[in-house]
């Protein structure tokens, strides 16, 4: 893995951009993403995101060790969120969860419960106000980072494969609509828990991003969202392109045209998916350099940086595509009835 | 290591005796997988490797003359660094496929992924799909005939040999080649740097379509007629001078 990472390092610091594309086993083994969306929006049966994104991960394994993340959307909480929490050791736990228990109920709001995994907490409250200051305030405590807010969906991410991420979090027995997952190869940021894949968009509901790739012009981004406020829980550089989404979905509206924005505001090589409260989005750069393959039939589509994942879960007739560059698709699943969750 | 794995090889092989043997690639690892065809290859056999499900480096590192079929799609670098082989593919393939081709000749049935006949020497790949980016790259000899669409950078730093698209290519085909020649049937996105289009002579045309005769493909699906991308050579020779300088000459 350390002979993998410091070539790709050398490989970007001394070579042509010619050289570096041929260079190309190191170009293709850093990280693979995946996403599956069902579109029957009518049918009331729950689908087995969990499931499937757990073998499409794990078959996945070789582009990344380090961790392995997913989000599940289309879920039916009981509560107005569900908030995903990770809190330090050395703060110890129960005095973390104390204080965010503290900052929640000074904002009017109510947990109603706690779910325990290890280091993390999976937090359902009600809560009407707006979503910056709870995040904010949750945030101000110390020894608490904050995965992910979201009406219908949470993120799961550790570290480890994907069969060890479902060990300690048991994701693949939740159902919902569509989702997305990563494996992580790092090689821009550190491996921890927080610097892994999938990526919420602070602090809109719902919106996580998967990154296959290297951004350029991060820390430009970087700057200016924090000028105008908005926090940033990492120094990943994919962590930006939730942000950047989120942002210009909360003015504009349509993610496909959001999207085909990014192709342009972005600099460096990327294939990234988006996952929205009602659908998936990808975008691929304009020099193709990242893989992905799509397979889609009239009830599902599933996508990868692979087709090896896709083929653990789709027959083999069905036909795969290969986006090319400066590409942007979206899927939507057309609102679903909200779907029951079960956890162990 | 490897004598120790080649003990192992026989009972992975089961024989449906007609077309020779058959390998169910599910039950192996990539290296026991890998181990078993060359073993198949050693006996002359052909050997159809069932259950792919687009697995990476199979059948790779071949250098004798054998017969190998996919029963469905394979993953990254399936064939690559071949001598002498002749496979078919039933399914996709990932990137890379025949990477390095020294002779032989590889069939897909459907799409091929991106980078297909990298840096290949000699042989022959036919894709009866469409082909993804950089399909080519680096090419130094042999033929990589494309039934369908190619995608960005086709022929991208092509050195020898041809490339024949029946379909249309992406953008920038033909960037930065340095000998070699794209033919293409159908839409050309646009030219690369130092890339310009020729047409193809008549003499060319003739040799072009017996080829594709050759190669099974009907008449009536053939191209009117081909253009050629080939290089300009402005690039042979570097100018040294920066935009600068070079007004200052110019004045």
């Amino acid at each position: 893995m350390e002979r993998l990472h410091s070539a790709h390092l050398v490989g970007i610091g001394t070579m042509t951009a010619k050289a570096y594309f041929h260079h190309r086993p190191w170009e293709e083994v850093m990280c693979g993403i995946a996403a599956i969306l069902y579109k029957t929006g009518e049918s009331t049966r729950s689908q087995a995101v969990g499931l499937q994104l757990r073998e499409m991960l794990y078959s996945m394994r070789h582009r990344g060790v380090d961790s392995t993340g997913v989000n599940i959307a289309g879920q039916h909480f009981g509560t107005d969120y569900v908030v995903r929490v990770v809190v330090s050791e050395d703060q110890g736990a129960s005095h973390v969860i104390e204080g965010v228990r503290n900052a929640v109920a000074a904002l009017g709001g109510s947990i109603v419960f706690i779910n325990d995994f290890g280091r993390f907490r999976r937090i359902g409250l009600n809560y009407s106000g707006d979503l910056g200051k709870l995040s904010d305030s949750i945030l101000s405590v110390k020894g608490a980072e904050i995965h992910s807010i979201g009406r219908s969906s949470e993120v799961i991410k550790d570290v480890g494969d994907a069969y060890e991420l479902d060990k300690k979090h048991h994701f693949s027995k939740v159902n919902g609509t569509h989702g997305l997952g990563h494996v992580r190869l790092a090689t821009e940021s550190q491996v921890d828990i927080t610097h892994s894949h999938p990526f919420w968009a602070y602090p809109f509901p719902d919106i996580t991003v998967v990154h296959n790739g290297q951004l350029t012009n991060y820390h430009k981004l970087k700057r200016e969202f924090q000028q105008r406020g908005f926090r940033f829980q990492t120094h990943n550089d994919s962590e930006v392109i939730a942000v950047y989404i989120a942002d210009k979905l909360s003015r504009r509206g349509k993610l496909g045209d959001v999207l085909e924005e990014s192709l342009d505001d972005l600099d460096g090589t990327f294939t990234y998916v988006v996952s929205t409260d009602s659908g998936i989005g990808m975008a691929k750069d304009r020099w193709s350099a990242k893989p992905f393959v799509i397979l889609e039939t009239d009830e599902i589509v599933g996508v990868a940086s692979e087709e090896v994942a896709l083929r653990r879960i789709f027959p083999d007739d069905v036909r795969r595509v290969e986006p090319q560059e400066h590409e942007v698709l979206t899927w939507n699943v057309s609102l679903a009835p909200r779907i029951k969750v079960r956890l162990n | 290591m490897t004598k120790r794995l080649a003990g192992n090889v026989p009972k992975a092989l089961s024989a449906p005796v007609s077309q020779g043997y058959s390998i169910d690639a599910r039950k192996l690892t990539t290296r026991l997988l890998n181990a078993s065809i060359k073993s198949g290859v050693s006996k002359g056999r052909h050997i159809t490797i069932l259950n792919p499900d687009a697995r990476h480096n199979l059948a790779v590192g071949i250098v004798k003359r054998c017969s190998l079929s996919f029963a469905g799609s394979v993953g990254y670098y399936c064939c690559a660094f071949c001598d002498g082989i002749s496979a078919t593919i039933e399914g996709n393939s990932g990137w890379g496929l025949g990477d390095n081709l020294m002779s032989g000749s590889i069939v897909i049935r459907q799409d091929a992924g991106a980078s297909v006949g990298a840096s290949m020497r000699g042989g022959q790949i036919l894709v009866w799909g469409n082909a993804g980016a950089r399909a080519g790259i680096s090419m130094k000899g042999g033929t990589l005939v494309i039934a369908g669409n190619s995608g960005f950078l086709t022929g991208f730093m092509m050195q020898r040999g041809r490339i024949i698209v029946m379909g249309g290519v992406g953008d920038a085909a033909g960037d930065s080649m340095y000998e070699g020649i794209v033919y293409v049937g159908g839409e050309i996105g646009s030219l690369g740097v130092d890339a310009k289009t020729e047409s193809a002579t008549e003499s060319e045309e003739v040799e072009l379509r017996a080829f594709l005769k050759a190669l099974k493909f009907r008449d009536d699906i053939l191209p009117r007629r081909f253009r050629k991308i080939v290089s300009a050579k402005r690039l042979y020779h570097y100018d040294s001078l920066e935009p600068l300088e070079r007004e200052r000459l110019v004045i």
